[in-house]
């Protein structure tokens, strides 16, 4: 929701203040706020430096010349376009960011199931986001196999390239052998089994994220509805 | 054919994360001798093999193998003198083919042609995969896929092996076949380091045992030393037992019987006093 | 009582039959267990007595699976997965990756189940005791060695309250420490009256634990009896088994002449 009201509110201030208020107070409050703003500024870099650039040169109807750089000129119009674009790239990456940082999946997906969420859809939103640390642990292993077998990744690109297949061959293949182990197991475990499974326990939600909750969608429709009249 | 040595001095290495794995490790291995590297989990022992063909460098001190520092020197380079085979055959397999699988590790070495194909036809016979040359590797069962990552290391050609624990998961034909291959390649004089919780094993095939534990080597010497009654108390710090063997001359008071035959000669020896 | 009555098992897919004419029962509080050599149908025989056969796989079944005298045919695998629990060998792999603490993790299969909050509790506890990892409820399942990952994954199967066990190689993957916690958890079972299939290299184990041996071969029975006469049966060797070490040992002294009895 915050990434969503970045986008409709216009201009430079709105999108900065969503950012201070909705991004950075909640992540100075759980503790993350470094590595909130180490992770949002990687992950949103290359967007960030092609949306300045793009925008800087080639902005349309751009008037002021800033500076020239040799057959490329930089307008302020093009400029003040830009810091727009990059301030609603900050709301949405720290947005993004802070989710993924502050909700732990289990958490998130018991939370899902005690709403009515099938179990099984459940599980593999849950399986898949935990698979992802195994699977990279798993690839580092096969990619050391392989290069104890003479597989050369530290030549040129043509060289890199060839090695592809070894190393996403394994991670396929060994990751799809597993799935069927895994299957087995989970059937095994009665998962299959139709109706409600008994939940250990539920995810504390207290009145505060209530109140955020609820306080986010209103402020959306809020911002909605002023940016339609035009007051924004 | 003359194996590779390869000598580890004051070697130590941290974990990224600050865990030390390795703590001041002085190995030096000759050239076609047959050594066993054994301890508990997290003794160092996968890690130590894993500086031998540069997978992974020292923290400290320094590794050579065939007289090249591995510092300076490309894996890719040092696998065509250290070939190691993974516990895990399905973080290696990726061809289609058992024998596309084999063909990968001496291709890359620089094989071709009648060599390669003599190389591949030579390590599957030694699995005993000679007639699975097209069948997908995973059609194969669990041992037998080891198997095939043994035949495919085997097929390098290279003048040192090294296995990490080789027989778990094997059945007694599969452990058989793995005896078999290293006292070939030891015949032929190539080195065969081998990382293994089968001490039976251990000290039926390997001439030297190095006992690891928290990082270090707290002793080094001839299986049948190794295993010797006097040395129960090191072997269980780290977890271990002596084989069955060694157990059963302690018991008898027959001096250190390490081996089956070790044992029966033993008892030979004390029947005819 | 777990009966599999003359069945016959083929892969879905293949052209021969991985399992024929087996006829095998285990009743509550035995041990049974199946010797063979790899690729021999082991793994066939487990999948099929835990139902996962053809429930989950597909494939071809001929003959009837009986628990208790009740025809297992056409029940779904729900239903099984209550009365027969079933541990493989790859101890990670059975790991639902979803939960967060061992004690979750064991929960899980008894959560599926539908089983009461508060009784899911008290089974969980009960098998977390039972073997002897209660004190490692609140870590991280994914962080264990293999032989602690694979008490945890019978735990699960332990509170789901089966009546029998299938084990099919639990400790070929495992490191000697490993094999130790495993079969010494595996001994306490059978003292408390869970009725065992475990299919095992390691014929010591077996010597150790199982009342009854039965050799498989090339998908049949070919040897079955007590393990004092199996284990030692000359015919194992063929069979790709290695009998357990003192018997090994035996036959060597005698082989070189020696009239010398090993202590046991």
């Amino acid at each position: 929701m915050t990434a969503a009201a970045a986008v409709v509110l216009g201009g430079v201030f709105w999108p900065l203040m969503i950012v201070a208020v909705a991004v950075l107070l909640p992540a100075a409050a759980a503790g993350v706020l470094p590595t909130l703003l180490r992770y949002s500024i990687l992950f949103s870099l290359p967007l960030a430096v092609s949306a300045l650039v793009v925008n800087l040169f080639f902005y349309p109807g751009g008037q002021t010349v800033l500076f020239q750089l040799g057959p490329i000129t930089a307008t302020a119009e093009g400029f003040a376009f830009a810091v727009e674009i990059l301030a609603r790239i900050a709301a949405l990456s720290g947005a993004i960011t802070l989710f993924y940082l502050t909700t732990k999946p289990s958490e998130l997906v018991l939370d899902l199931e005690r709403r009515g969420v099938p179990p099984r859809l459940a599980f593999v939103v849950n399986a898949s986001v935990q698979t992802v640390p195994a699977m990279a642990e798993r690839a580092q292993t096969i990619v050391d196999a392989q290069r104890a077998r003479g597989l050369d990744t530290q030549g040129g690109l043509f060289n890199r390239l060839r090695g592809i297949v070894p190393i996403v061959g394994p991670v396929m293949l060994g990751s799809i052998a597993e799935v069927e182990e895994r299957s087995m197991v989970l059937e095994a475990r009665a998962f299959t089994r139709p109706g409600r499974r008994s939940l250990l326990w539920s995810p504390p939600d207290d009145g505060v994220q209530r109140l955020a909750r609820w306080g986010l969608a209103a402020g959306l429709l809020v911002v909605i509805g002023a940016r339609a009249v035009g007051a924004l | 054919m003359t194996g590779t040595a390869i000598e580890c001095h004051g070697l130590v290495f941290d974990y990224p994360g600050g865990v030390r794995a390795l703590d001041g490790v002085d190995l030096v291995i000759r050239a076609g001798e047959r050594v066993a590297i054994v301890g508990q989990n997290g003794s160092g022992k996968t890690t130590l093999v894993r500086h031998f063909n540069g997978l992974l460098r020292p923290t400290r001190g320094d590794v050579i193998v065939g007289g090249h520092d591995t510092r300076q020197t490309r894996i890719a380079q040092l696998a065509a003198q250290v070939a190691l085979a993974f516990q895990d055959p399905d973080r290696q397999i990726f061809a289609g083919s058992v024998e596309a699988e084999v063909s990968f590790g001496p291709r890359n070495l620089g094989l071709r042609g009648s060599d390669l194909q003599q190389a591949v036809t030579s390590a599957l016979e030694s699995v005993g995969l000679s007639g699975e040359r097209r069948t997908n590797p995973y059609d194969l069962g669990y041992s037998r896929r080891k198997l095939l990552t043994i035949a495919s290391v085997l097929a390098m050609r290279t003048r040192a092996i090294v296995f990490d624990e080789p027989t778990t998961g094997q059945d007694a034909r599969g452990v058989r076949t793995l005896r078999a291959i290293v006292d070939r390649l030891a015949a032929e004089g190539r080195t065969v380091i081998c990382v293994s919780h089968d001490l039976r094993f251990v000290a039926e095939s390997f001439e030297r045992v190095v006992v690891m534990r928290q990082g270090r080597i707290i002793l080094d010497a001839s299986p049948d030393v190794v295993f010797a009654e006097s040395n129960e108390d090191a072997l269980r710090s780290t977890n271990l037992q002596p084989p069955y063997a060694a157990r059963v001359g302690a018991q008898l008071g027959l001096g250190s019987t390490y081996t089956d035959r070790a044992l029966v000669h033993a008892l030979q020896l004390h029947t005819r006093s | 009582m777990l009966t599999l009555e003359s069945v016959a098992y083929r892969y879905a897919g293949a052209s021969r039959t991985s399992l024929r004419d087996i006829d095998l029962s285990v009743a509550d509080a035995e041990v049974v267990g199946v010797v063979g050599a790899s690729e021999s149908g082991k793994t066939t025989l487990a999948l099929v007595a835990s139902g996962l056969a053809p429930r989950s796989i597909g494939g071809q079944l001929d003959g009837r699976l009986l628990i208790d005298g009740e025809d297992m045919s056409g029940r779904p695998m729900h239903e099984l997965a209550a009365r027969v629990g079933i541990c493989f060998q790859n101890p990670f792999t059975q790991l639902s990756q979803v939960a967060d603490t061992v004690f979750e993790e064991v929960a899980f299969g008894a959560l599926n189940l539908g089983v009461d909050r508060l009784d899911v509790v008290r089974r969980t506890s009960e098998a977390l005791d039972g073997l002897g990892i209660g004190d490692l409820a609140a870590r991280d399942p994914r962080r264990l060695s293999g032989g602690q990952v694979q008490l945890v994954a019978l735990a699960g199967l332990l509170a789901m309250r089966p009546r029998h066990l299938v084990l099919d190689e639990p400790t070929a993957q495992l490191d000697p420490e490993g094999k130790q916690l495993v079969g010494d958890a595996l001994a306490g079972l059978a003292a408390a009256g869970t009725g065992l299939l475990i299919t095992e290299h390691d014929t010591d184990l077996l010597a150790r634990l199982c009342s009854r041996v039965v050799a498989l071969d090339s998908g049949g029975i070919t040897l079955s009896g007590t393990p004092a006469a199996v284990l030692a049966d000359p015919r194992l060797d063929e069979l790709g088994v290695e009998p357990p070490a003192r018997i090994r040992l035996q036959r060597a002294v005698d082989a070189a002449g020696l009239k010398i009895e090993l202590p046991a």
